[in-house]
């Protein structure tokens, strides 16, 4: 990984200038035209940020014969700091464009970039670890593992990483702790509310201290107090360096980010951008 | 802390979770196992008892016979048989024994009839016989130079004629050969090398010439040889005794027969180590089969296990240690329960128990390795597995 290095200055230079004469569609004009009037990280100097995600020219095509663009010609730049909502109604691509940001999933054509790393470039194993290491993820279904506790659940991310059993459970259980589940560390996910199963999630996510907590209609399964709570620590969870990323159907929960990207049969139709 | 070590927990953890699953592909492995171990031990131990018997005994034993030419009355060794085979080096020691053809023994007045129509053998053996033979006396002495030197009528009785005569351990008791009275001086062990001792009773080299009136010539040695040298002694032994005279001499290792006897039946133990063999491989069917559908089960383990960056090696991986650890679990599992068996066996039928331990690991190895080849289709198909959909679906 470290011998790709190198060459991350001069990849992450490139796209903000191709970015306008490469794109189709007039949402990328807009894409460059909000952020002079916002956050002031992407104010500073776009040159010397390096965008923490970026999609460059990316289609993803499903399908041999008969061809299916569930993304066409897409170009995304997430930078460190925000926060962000994808949303578009089901068919529009957001599926797509979670498993690509996620790293689940590789483009067709063009480019993804983790801090600069071309993820196309990578093997699996170094794929894989550079998925564990940037991003956390949040579903909709929670998808914690049953037969684990709470606490196994949030040390399921540390493992493989060479990290001591008693120093993964000290890490795991300060991010449960975090959350308010301290005292339900070793409850498994049958004994716990949707609420707190999803406070689970988002410990575990949390817990590798990701450069990007991506998350998928995180409020999808949860009552609307439970939505909200979780909205509420959603907003606090970004840092100077960390972005947050929801991809939603739900024009509410999209609404309390600050950027919103809004997608269309495979493509960006809208990026906007609001003062917090 | 190792990934290896992550990865054993994490296998471990997700086997013990299911317990019920867990413990059915187990029976594959289990059964398998066991009746392997449970074939070879059984059929072993019920040989158990000569096994031991036959190391007991030893295998150096040698019976050299008069052989006479068909028809021939009462074929004789010649009288000095027993220095000429003690002459062979690699003889240890020799016993001779002579046939008193014609002497009638009645244990009790007024049974001559009886004894007479079924004549009890009468042989005048030397006093080395029992140490030659290694077979201890049940009661009573064997006899001695002493009763030779004093011209005693001394009679040790064979094991199985003890009981017919109804002799009692230590009673005095006084039996008829032929005309004369001789005292009953002790019983002489059970000899499965040669069942025809049980069956006979014994008296000195002095009363089968004087009292008798026998040549003195033998009619069986029992030789004991060097270990190792059995068998060539055995061959070579007829010449030594004849020594180019006109006498025939056959020699027989009786422990070969018994040896023969105490074989398990191989048969029975190749048919019971298929069936086990059998039992193993429908077992692996039964965890590649468990196995595929746990994958599809646990997808959305699976794929929240690569959205938090296991790769699909560690997945892989994950469930294939799943499996060996069926296997090897089963494996131990299932030996213990062959070894439980053979010894509840045993103690019921009274058999001495005969356990090839070196041969376990191999079973155990054996169901390792099947389950590790069922276990590599779910593996590969669980490392393969694209995350995001089942992550996606509600």
């Amino acid at each position: 990984m470290s011998s790709d290095e190198p060459a991350d200055p001069g990849s992450s230079d490139h796209p903000t200038a191709q970015v306008p004469a490469t794109a189709p569609s007039t949402t990328d004009l807009a894409d460059t035209a909000f952020p002079t009037t916002q956050l002031p990280v992407t104010a500073a100097s776009p040159s010397l940020v390096q965008p923490l995600l970026e999609l460059e020219s990316v289609s993803r095509v499903y399908g041999e014969e008969v061809k299916v663009y569930a993304l066409r010609d897409v170009s995304l730049q997430i930078m460190p700091g925000e926060f962000m909502s994808i949303v578009g109604p089901s068919g529009s691509g957001k599926s797509t464009m979670l498993g690509l940001l996620g790293v689940l999933d590789l483009p067709t054509s063009g480019t993804v970039r983790i801090a600069g790393q071309d993820v196309s470039a990578l093997d699996d194993p170094k794929r894989s670890r550079l998925r564990g290491d940037s991003i956390g993820f949040v579903f909709q279904q929670f998808h914690l593992i049953p037969h684990l506790t709470a606490l196994g659940n949030v040390e399921t991310a540390l493992l493989y990483r060479n990290i001591k059993p008693s120093d993964r459970r000290e890490r795991a259980y300060q991010a449960l702790d975090q959350l308010g589940l301290g005292a339900r560390a070793d409850h498994r996910p049958v004994q716990m509310s949707g609420g707190e199963q999803q406070r689970v999630a988002l410990a575990r996510a949390i817990v590798t201290e990701p450069l990007m907590i991506l998350a998928d209609e995180p409020t999808g399964a949860l009552d609307s107090a439970n939505a909200a709570h979780v909205l509420e620590i959603f907003a606090g969870l970004g840092t100077p360096e960390r972005a947050v990323v929801m991809v939603t159907h739900d024009a509410t929960v999209a609404g309390t980010a600050l950027r919103k990207v809004s997608m269309r049969d495979g493509q960006i139709v809208s990026d906007e951008r609001r003062v917090a | 802390m190792s990934k290896t070590s992550d990865l054993v927990n994490v296998a471990w953890t997700g086997l013990m979770a299911r317990k019920v699953r867990t413990l059915l592909i187990l029976l594959g492995p289990v059964i398998g196992v066991a009746s392997m171990v449970g074939a070879v031990g059984l059929t072993e131990s019920a040989k158990g008892a000569l096994q031991v018997q036959l190391a007991k005994l030893g295998t150096n034993l040698i019976i050299a016979q008069a052989g006479g030419t068909f028809g021939s009355q009462n074929p004789t060794l010649p009288s000095n048989a027993v220095q000429r085979t003690e002459a062979v080096t690699s003889v240890t020691s020799a016993a001779a024994t002579t046939n008193l053809s014609g002497v009638i023994s009645v244990p009790v007045a007024g049974a001559t009839n009886y004894y007479e129509a079924f004549p009890v053998p009468v042989r005048a053996a030397d006093d080395s016989l029992p140490s030659v033979l290694q077979v201890p006396m049940i009661d009573g002495r064997w006899l001695n130079s002493a009763d030779n030197r004093l011209h005693l009528r001394s009679v040790v009785l064979g094991n199985g004629i003890a009981k017919q005569y109804g002799y009692l351990p230590g009673e005095t008791r006084t039996i008829r050969l032929n005309s004369a009275n001789f005292g009953v001086v002790g019983v002489l062990g059970p000899v499965p090398l040669d069942p025809t001792l049980d069956n006979a009773a014994f008296v000195t080299q002095w009363a089968a010439k004087h009292v008798f009136g026998t040549n003195g010539k033998p009619n069986e040695l029992y030789v004991r040889t060097k270990n190792g040298t059995t068998q060539a002694t055995a061959n070579d032994l007829a010449t030594a005794i004849s020594l180019g005279g006109p006498d025939q001499v056959s020699t027989q290792v009786p422990s070969n027969v018994l040896a023969a006897q105490a074989q398990a039946n191989k048969t029975l133990q190749k048919v019971a180590l298929f069936a086990g063999l059998l039992v193993l491989t429908v077992g692996g069917l039964g965890i590649a089969n468990v196995m595929s559908i746990s994958v599809i089960q646990r997808s959305a383990e699976i794929g929240i296990r690569r959205a938090v960056g296991h790769s699909r090696s560690k997945i892989g991986a994950q469930f294939l240690l799943e499996s060996l650890f069926v296997g090897v679990l089963g494996g131990l599992l299932g030996a213990l329960i062959g070894i439980g068996v053979v010894y509840l066996v045993a103690a019921l039928e009274h058999w001495v128990v005969e356990i090839g331990y070196g041969q376990i690991p191999l079973w155990i190895g054996l169901a390792v390795l099947v389950s590790v080849i069922a276990g590599l289709y779910p593996s590969i198909k669980a490392a393969r597995l694209e995350p995001l959909e089942t992550l996606r679906l509600g």
